[in-house]
């Protein structure tokens, strides 16, 4: 158990983090400030000022920065179908063991 | 109790939601006793509101996600009573609102039924208590990092691993939070429950708590129907601060699918390296 699982899978397995809709996004910056794991950059010389670096950061299942986000730029993968996800790796998981 | 609030709308005048929410807190005053609180005026002088603010139960309508209103709110120091935004209102209803800032037939509707559905709540505030099934203390361990003390209970408790709690009855739960989520927001603000009655499946939200800066969305351990919400917090969140195990809990579920969920929750043996680790990485 360290620190790049959640629920014993390794976290680059799930896919879990905000996708930004660059078409809403009015690059206020609100989630970069909010967000303690660093999963945003900003790129102030780049026509998208903000994107996802790190992804694999992202508390799986997490989507508070969403809230903070006054234009309703980020969404998240379904909670369920990730839900499935997990399980079916642990499941395999275990069966390798 | 009249149904009298202080009301600080967002009243902003960025977008429809704003516009609003400056509706909506008209339609109160003129149905009600309550006073409105102009946030920009407030913003800049707080003479003129400080008396309504302190004697009247406050009312905040945020426009959106940026909740402007309830930062305002927070800075000044209030206790809120009830708090909506007006964007989360529309979706509730799947209804559109409209890009620009002028109000049109939809988004009076929408003001109607937010209002309607807030006297509606005020009416029935004094719910009745029926008696719990659930423990009214816990015994807990201590795991100590500098000067905080983090309280975990050993047993009869299941987390998960985004530091939610549920202490099983029968096929009815109680879940909250663990101390290192009211320890790393530090004094919460505000509680938005879920709806009682909704269903939730394993790690779905059961609403949020938020403190001055950071929202945090209460991850379901298990999958089940709401029963009932600890409705005491909407008035005083910083209960879950006082003790997130006992008067801080935050819903009641019916389980629905407990032998399924069981595969994904923790017991206090596997949760707490979880939250020893958090911890450390927290005050470094």
């Amino acid at each position: 158990m360290g620190e790049n699982t959640f629920m014993g899978v390794p976290r680059d397995k799930i896919d879990w983090s905000p996708r930004i809709d660059y078409n809403k996004c009015d690059y206020c910056m609100e989630c970069v400030d909010f967000c303690p794991h660093n999963v945003f950059e900003v790129r102030e010389n780049e026509e998208k000022k903000l994107i996802v670096k790190n992804p694999n950061n992202c508390v799986v299942f997490c989507r508070a920065c969403g809230k903070t986000c006054g234009p309703d730029a980020l969404s998240f993968p379904n909670k369920s179908e990730t839900t499935k996800a997990i399980k079916v790796i642990r499941k395999e998981m275990k069966e390798n063991e | 109790m009249s149904n009298e609030y202080a009301i600080l709308p967002c009243n902003g005048l960025d977008k429809c939601a704003g516009c609003i929410s400056r509706e909506v807190a008209l339609k109160m005053m003129e149905q009600t006793e309550s006073e409105i609180l102009c946030p920009v005026l407030y913003r800049v002088t707080d003479a003129r509101y400080n008396k309504i603010a302190e004697e009247k139960p406050l009312l905040v309508v945020d426009g959106c996600k940026t909740r402007c209103a309830s930062k305002i709110a927070a800075e000044k120091g209030l206790k809120v009573a009830k708090k909506i935004t007006v964007t989360e209102e529309a979706k509730n209803r799947n209804m559109e609102i409209v890009d620009g800032l002028r109000i049109g037939e939809n988004e009076l509707k929408l003001t109607d039924d937010i209002v309607t559905e807030l006297l509606k709540e005020k009416e029935k505030d004094e719910m009745l208590e029926g008696k719990s099934i659930f423990p009214e203390t816990y015994e807990y361990e201590f795991y100590q990092k500098d000067k905080f003390i983090f309280r975990l209970p050993s047993t009869g408790f299941y987390f998960n691993e985004n530091d939610v709690w549920v202490y099983i009855v029968g096929n009815k739960a109680r879940v909250g939070v663990t101390d290192y989520v009211q320890k790393s927001l530090s004094d919460i603000m505000f509680f938005t429950p879920p709806a009682v009655g909704s269903e939730v499946e394993q790690f779905g939200e059961l609403g949020c708590i938020e403190s001055g800066k950071a929202v945090f969305e209460i991850i379901s351990p298990v999958s089940g129907k709401v029963t009932s919400i600890n409705d005491k917090l909407v008035s005083f969140p910083e209960w879950i601060n006082e003790n997130p195990y006992e008067k801080g809990w935050i819903v009641e579920l019916e389980l629905t699918e407990l032998e399924e969920d069981q595969d994904l929750l923790l017991d206090y043996n596997a949760y707490l390296p979880i939250m020893k680790r958090k911890v450390d990485e927290f005050h470094v």
